[in-house]
């Protein structure tokens, strides 16, 4: 194994001799995630600020003048509008007004009488403005209606009581640790898979196919280091330039989450309780089960990665050979994110997405010890097949010495 | 000592136009021997054997038939074993751009099984050697192709190896630089190396080689010193040899 890790050291001497590699694939997540996260955060609170604290602009027809007076009353939820001159659905999808509400033309004459009248919103369901403009309404409508009931029920001399057969009190038995994980589950593996994929791939190229390229393979070949050893220390720099990445940027990810999680519920009033709950959950044998699935799972793309990039000509083929592979990756990852996907039967003997499965069942508060044993064998067996594979191709020399 | 015993290579290849595979004979029953201080030239146009020749030697690629001994080792039994007494040097073989020379050679002296420190000093007395001992901390990205070469043969040479092999050792370099390596394979021979050149250059044979053979379509024609060579063949020169072994080959075709 000496000569392995020696390989693997001449690896890394290599890859610390290029900063702008290292800083693309290690320190930039680092720095993005956050700057990402942060503009995102304050962006989304900029904009649903000034949705707040801007009046919905409301187009009103109402002959009976019955809602007009609602409308006018509150100033800051309200503004009503002239028409725009044209069609007023186009007015609403420009954005030049968030709403146009048409009550019924007798709607006087029916809520003295004590029935009900009609009212038309017109909105557009994809704009949160337009969205936000109907939620006022509705808010509003619904206290005026209790304050019409009432009066109706009064002027009946019946108990205001009468229009509220049953009242319904609440408590949420959701755990907020365990609703986050569950939405940290369905994600993690498909960032897992992607990062450790995608973070690896070019050095893999570089260090296989590249050196290919570049002559130097040769001149590591004529060393006494046996082969096998040569390529285990090559899969060893791929596979921990992987994980390495893949760790990078999750935690980079995750304290940004965290930080927005923490600072949005701060704003609400409830600071850290989901980020509390969560690390209450994301305990220590959650992430280090998490973490013996990844290590097979890493093996088995740096695997992929070095037999192909071994058996390329030069950079462009491997990038050409390895680039299906990804694309294989990132759809089972997508597939992996699916609703419901937990439920099918067979999903536990699929290699890769039953690792997919595992983890988010893991942290779901749900792990299946059976499950997880059959992904891990399974990974297991699968990257040490590969790995097989790999140290007999690199082997022969029809593979070592095509340019 | 090197000992070849009626060895084969055979390689596949494809036939672009036909997409048919075809089985190319390499090497054909090639046997010689190479005894320690002496300076072997192996001669033969491009694509004669010579260096797939010289890789079977290095324990880079495998015989198919015959046997290969590198002192007293068989590089097909024991290839890990081999190499560790084998110094091998080629055109094909390139440098790493992004350490400098006294990285590079720290770290394969660490491959070979040196001290990473032995290796380091070893390696800087043999850029010394070589004129390239202000260059040991610069990175090699820009280096010229002679320098590259001095960095190789040091590479090449710093598990002091009992046999050497170098492919076109002189292969684009600069008059001077082509000096130097001469005299280092010199001081090889001096030392009791068994040391064995491929190369073009004629005047570089009849100045250093004690024994040379030619290689043609594979199999070795004359084992002998350069000026047997001259007389068998009743030519002047090494060039000769070959035009008249290149007009015998067509008239068998």
């Amino acid at each position: 194994m000496r000569g392995a890790l020696l390989v693997c050291k001449k690896e890394f001497m290599e890859l610390s001799k290029d900063r702008k590699t290292m800083f693309f694939t290690f320190l930039m997540p680092v720095i993005l995630y956050p700057l990402l996260f942060t503009m995102m955060g304050k962006l989304s609170q900029n904009d649903e600020a000034t949705r707040k604290n801007k009046p919905s602009r409301i187009v009103l027809v109402d002959p009976g003048h019955v809602v007009e007076p609602l409308l006018k009353a509150d100033g800051k939820a309200f503004e009503v509008v002239v028409a725009p001159s044209g069609d007023v659905k186009q007015a609403i999808r420009d954005q030049k007004l968030e709403m146009k509400l048409e009550v019924d033309a007798d709607a006087a004459t029916k809520l003295e009488g004590h029935k009900t009248f009609g009212l038309k919103a017109t909105y557009d369901k994809s704009d949160d403005s337009s969205k936000l403009a109907l939620s006022r309404l509705k808010e509003t409508l619904q206290k005026q209606d209790k304050a019409w009931v009432q009066a109706r029920l009064k002027a009946l001399g019946a108990s205001p009581d009468l229009a509220v057969p049953t009242k319904i009190a609440t408590e949420d038995a959701g755990d907020m640790g365990l609703f986050v994980g569950k939405l940290i589950g369905g994600f993690l593996p498909y960032m897992l898979m992607i990062m450790m994929f995608a973070g690896s791939m070019n050095l893999g190229i570089y260090t296989t196919a590249g050196e290919k390229e570049r002559g130097t393979l040769q001149s590591l070949l004529c060393t006494s280091l046996p082969r096998n050893q040569i390529i285990w220390g090559k899969l060893l720099f791929v596979f921990a330039v992987g994980i390495i990445s893949a760790l990078f940027n999750l935690l980079s990810m995750g304290l940004s989450i965290g930080r927005v999680i923490s600072g949005g519920a701060g704003a609400a009033g409830a600071a850290g309780a989901p980020m509390g709950s969560l690390s209450a959950l994301a305990n220590p044998v959650t992430l280090s089960l998490t973490f013996l699935l990844m290590v097979p799972l890493g093996l088995l793309f740096a695997n992929f990665i070095v037999m192909m990039g071994i058996q390329a000509k030069n950079t462009v083929e491997a990038g050409t050979a390895i680039m299906p592979g990804f694309v294989v990756v990132m759809v089972m990852a997508v597939f992996s994110m699916a609703p419901g996907i937990e439920k099918l039967a067979f999903l536990p003997y699929v290699p890769i997405l039953n690792v997919s499965l595992a983890i988010r069942k893991l942290f779901s508060q749900q792990g299946n010890p059976l499950e997880y044993t059959i992904a891990l064998l399974m990974t297991v067996g699968l990257a040490g097949a590969l790995t097989w594979l790999s140290t007999r191709l690199l082997n022969r020399e029809s593979v070592l010495f095509k340019v | 000592m090197i000992q070849l015993t009626d060895v084969h290579k055979t390689f596949t290849v494809k036939d672009k136009r036909t997409h048919l595979k075809k089985r190319i004979e390499a090497v054909r029953g090639i046997s010689l021997t190479v005894k320690p201080g002496e300076i072997y030239g192996l001669l033969g146009p491009n694509g004669a054997g010579k260096s797939t020749t010289l890789r079977m030697i290095a324990g880079l690629m495998q015989a198919d038939q015959g046997q290969i001994q590198v002192c007293g080792i068989d590089t097909l039994e024991k290839p890990e074993k081999a190499r560790s007494v084998v110094g091998y040097l080629s055109t094909d073989l390139n440098v790493y751009g992004r350490f400098t020379p006294r990285e590079l050679l720290r770290l394969f002296g660490e491959f070979q099984g040196v001290d990473a420190k032995v290796a380091e000093r070893r390696g800087l007395h043999l850029l010394e050697k070589l004129q390239l001992l202000d260059f040991a901390d610069v990175k090699m990205e820009g280096f010229s192709s002679g320098q590259k070469q001095k960095v190789s043969i040091a590479r090449a040479l710093l598990h002091d190896p009992k046999v050497v092999i170098f492919d076109e050792p002189t292969t684009g370099l600069d008059v001077l630089t082509a000096k130097t390596v001469l005299d280092l394979l010199r001081v090889m021979r001096a030392e009791g190396r068994s040391v064995i050149v491929s190369t073009h250059v004629m005047p570089l044979v009849d100045e250093i080689c004690d024994r040379v053979g030619i290689i043609f379509d594979g199999e070795l024609h004359g084992d002998a010193p350069p000026k047997q060579i001259l007389e068998t063949w009743n030519a002047k020169t090494l060039d000769e040899v070959f035009f008249q072994l290149a007009a015998r080959s067509a008239a068998e075709v």
